[in-house]
């Protein structure tokens, strides 16, 4: 957990990145306070890997693109630091080995009663069940080698009211991401 | 084998290390020179032992280490918002009951409407250039979400329309709203003001409005933001100077008298300055060149918002003084129709109850064009006639009073014969009302006179009339009108358009007839607005009494003439027109008047302009 965070107020990160065709990924990084509000945001410029490190990455390759360079360079950057990153993206689930804020992958509450497998090919059930919590609207899943962050969210969980819907932020960055792709690309 | 590990294949001299050894072989034997070291090299070396520690480096390694590929970023840090302290005690709904407690409160009020899964997003302004202004509205939570209680509190869910007016709104640096009256242009104006104090984007508004709405505007920004401090220009003249001047007010809010006297007194360089400046009853600087007019122009302010039910109320031009009021028309420019029109498209929003319509049951409207009775056809022709004569007599000294006397004169009669008390009117009128009364429904009339009311009320006992008008005192009217409302048998309330038109909610009414016809499209609408308004639950039939061949014929079409030429203008779906009042050329035009000399006769009276003149 930052150490940023106080116990009245939670900054909540969410992050994308999106491809853009020949130019590679880019990502963003929407800092707001529990109830949505915006307070800092920060995008990359596009990175594509070479076919080197296609080669020796191998599958590996998107969860490094993707978290490590790219979710790591943003959580930098950031002057605020948020108390938790959620995401819609698995592979950003690798950035919570290369930083202590807890990352989550945001799925929609509903679509997880009673389901054997969630979403992007998540197991359910058994020992993910422990790396879930519900959060406003959405079921954030963590990353399974980091057991902790459930628990020191669960202390923060009533700062966000039930009603909030984690993953409507995470259409404002892909929306912000894709204005900022056509305005910076067009000049 | 050689320190350096390397062996030559030895071929027939027998003398080399086999690849089974250990050692290299090269691919091709050297070739040996005849001289006396041959034997020697021939020679089986004798190795000889030592030890060694293996510190050397290796000559070369293939390596390749991930290399952290440096990104730039591009960022964006948005405003802090203006903090508040809630209201206390805290409002029982909490945060995470507040969408649903919204909702109830607005189905508690008579609002009605389900809360709705649609989510209106601010759009950048078209003309936001910047990476960073564009992305600051993209980044906004949606509206429902925004003011669904997570930080705002609502005491009603706003209707769809009020949420796209509120991001439209938001978005706008020079914005007309013009809704329709009865939409709430009043709330979408201060939830906007809200979301601008609480997104940083404004720290300071002004808030220009007719005198008497100041307590409107204090009561509405209580209900629906009630965080906000308003503070209202008064007392004397040291405390407004120290209040335009106080830096630290985030809302003010002044009538239009006290912004021009008081400003005029200000020096150039004291001139305060606002973010946002907000003119309700814009329609109040429709003259340019009027104090009034110049003084709103002089503020200095980053945005500029005008609103008004009425953007136009006799000429197509005033909203040329609106929008150089916006700012987006140069200093005394005059659009022509087709560039009004274009600039109207982008920074007019108006709605009408038509458009809204799936937000609120109908409004049908129907003429009824009726043939006076024959008692009333003699007695209309003869005072038409006798009265177009005087008219005549008149000649040059005739002004639009004397014509005006005429046409008053032929609408009573058009109501009822004064001497037989025959009434074409009146005989719909109870046709229509023992269906409604049948039916246990209720139906507001309103008259221009309230004699004609006072005439009404005995011919309409069977239904039970209450009569509300300016002759009934003041005390005495909320009962009246409780009366209306809660006994069944009270069928019909008689109103006068003068005393009945505004201000009144009477939601509960499903009928209204308008018995004669107000000069005025827009205090007609105003009339049928106390049925046919926010919380309404059935549609609400509007019945307009027209008699044929006379003069409300004539004043309609009219009227009906002038609004095609506005809605040229505010676009289609604009059916309710505002304040087209009739002009004294037009009033004259309802008369062949000619004036007789002795070399003939010619047109009295002013000549008729397209769109123009005094307004009656």
């Amino acid at each position: 957990m930052s150490e940023s965070a106080k116990t009245d107020q939670l900054r909540l990160g969410f992050m994308e990145t999106i491809e853009v065709e020949g130019r590679g990924h880019i990502g963003g990084l929407l800092i707001t306070n529990q109830n949505g509000r915006p307070l800092e945001f920060q995008c990359t410029t596009p990175v594509r890997p070479n076919r080197t490190q296609e080669i020796l990455f191998g599958e590996t390759l998107k969860p490094w693109l993707l978290g490590e360079l790219i979710g790591s360079t943003l959580l930098d950057r950031v002057a605020i630091k948020p108390s938790l990153v959620v995401t819609s993206d698995p592979c950003l689930l690798e950035l919570r080995n290369h930083t202590h804020v807890p990352i989550a992958v945001a799925e929609s509450a509903e679509g997880e009663q009673g389901g054997t497998t969630g979403r992007r090919g998540i197991p359910a059930g058994g020992e993910a069940e422990n790396r879930k919590l519900q959060l406003g609207g959405s079921m954030l899943r963590f990353h399974e080698a980091h057991h902790g962050d459930v628990d020191s969210l669960q202390k923060q969980k009533h700062l966000i009211p039930d009603s909030a819907d984690l993953q409507e932020p995470l259409e404002r960055v892909r929306e912000a991401l894709a204005e900022t792709v056509r305005t910076v690309f067009a000049r | 084998m050689d320190a350096a590990g390397i062996n030559f294949e030895s071929g027939d001299n027998g003398g080399g290390v086999s690849e089974s050894d250990g050692g290299m072989l090269l691919p091709q034997r050297p070739e040996l020179l005849q001289t006396g070291f041959n034997p020697a090299l021939s020679r089986m070396p004798a190795p000889d032992t030592i030890c060694s520690t293996l510190d050397l480096p290796l000559d070369f390694v293939p390596c390749w280490t991930p290399r952290r590929i440096p990104l730039r970023c591009i960022g964006l840090t948005l405003p802090e918002g203006v903090e508040f302290l809630s209201p206390a005690p805290p409002k029982p709904a909490l945060p995470v009951d507040a969408p649903k407690a919204a909702a109830k409160s607005a189905e508690e009020s008579g609002d009605g409407e389900q809360p709705k899964k649609k989510v209106t997003r601010l759009q950048p302004p078209p003309d936001a250039l910047s990476l960073q202004d564009r992305l600051f509205y993209l980044l906004q939570p949606p509206l429902e979400s925004w003011l669904a209680g997570q930080e705002l509190i609502m005491p009603f869910e706003p209707f769809s329309y009020q949420y796209e007016g509120i991001a439209w709104l938001f978005s706008s640096q020079s914005a007309l709203l013009a809704d329709e009256m009865g939409l709430g242009k009043t709330m979408q104006t201060i939830t906007a003001i809200r979301l601008l104090l609480r997104s940083g984007q404004a720290r300071r508004i002004l808030l220009i409005c007719p005198k008497p709405l100041i307590p409107n505007w204090q009561r509405e920004f209580k209900t629906w933001a009630e965080e906000l401090p308003v503070v209202v220009m008064e007392g004397n003249g040291v405390r407004r100077r120290m209040l335009w001047t106080m830096p630290g007010v985030p809302i003010l809010i002044a009538n239009y008298e006290l912004m021009t006297r008081d400003l005029a007194e200000i020096s150039e360089e004291e001139q305060p300055k606002f973010d946002l400046l907000v003119l309700d009853e814009a329609q109040r600087i429709k003259n340019r060149e009027s104090n009034t007019a110049l003084t709103a122009r002089a503020i200095k302010r980053r945005r500029s918002w005008a609103l008004t039910g009425t953007p136009i109320e006799n000429r197509p031009e005033e909203l040329g003084a609106l929008f150089e009021f916006m700012e987006v028309i140069p200093k005394g420019g005059s659009p022509d129709l087709r560039q009004l029109s274009r600039l109207a498209k982008k920074y007019i929003l108006r709605r009408t109850k038509d458009l809204v319509m799936k937000d609120m049951p109908p409004r049908i409207d129907r003429d009824a064009e009726l043939e006076l009775t024959d008692a009333q056809e003699s007695a209309y022709r003869i005072a038409e006639k006798e009265g177009v004569i005087q008219l005549n007599d008149l000649g040059d000294s005739i002004t639009v009073q004397h014509v005006f006397e005429l046409v008053l004169r032929l609408k009573q009669i058009a109501n009822y014969d004064p001497l037989t008390g025959e009434s074409a009117k009146l005989e719909r009128l109870q046709a229509d009302m023992e269906e409604i009364a049948a039916s246990g429904g209720k139906a507001i009339l309103f008259s221009q006179w309230t004699k004609t009311i006072d005439w009404l009320e005995p011919r309409l006992k069977e239904f039970n009339p209450l009569i509300y008008h300016g002759g009934v005192p003041t005390k005495q009217r909320e009962p009246i009108l409780a009366k209306f409302k809660q006994d069944p048998k009270a069928h019909i309330l008689l109103m006068s358009y003068g005393t009945g038109a505004v201000g009144l909610n009477l939601q509960f009414a499903g009928y209204v007839f308008l018995f004669d016809r107000w000069w005025n499209p827009a205090i007609e609408d105003q009339a049928v607005n106390r049925a046919h308004r926010i919380g309404v639950k059935n549609q609400v039939i509007v019945t307009r009494f027209i008699s044929r061949n006379t003069i409300e014929e004539r004043i309609d079409r009219v009227l009906r003439e002038k609004r095609e030429l506005f809605e040229m203008v505010l676009g289609e779906g604009d059916n309710n027109n505002r304040s087209l009042s009739l002009s004294a050329s037009e009033i004259f035009g309802l008369f062949d008047l000619k004036a007789r000399h002795k070399d003939g006769a010619r047109s009295i009276g002013p000549k008729p302009v397209a769109a123009g003149g005094e307004a009656a």
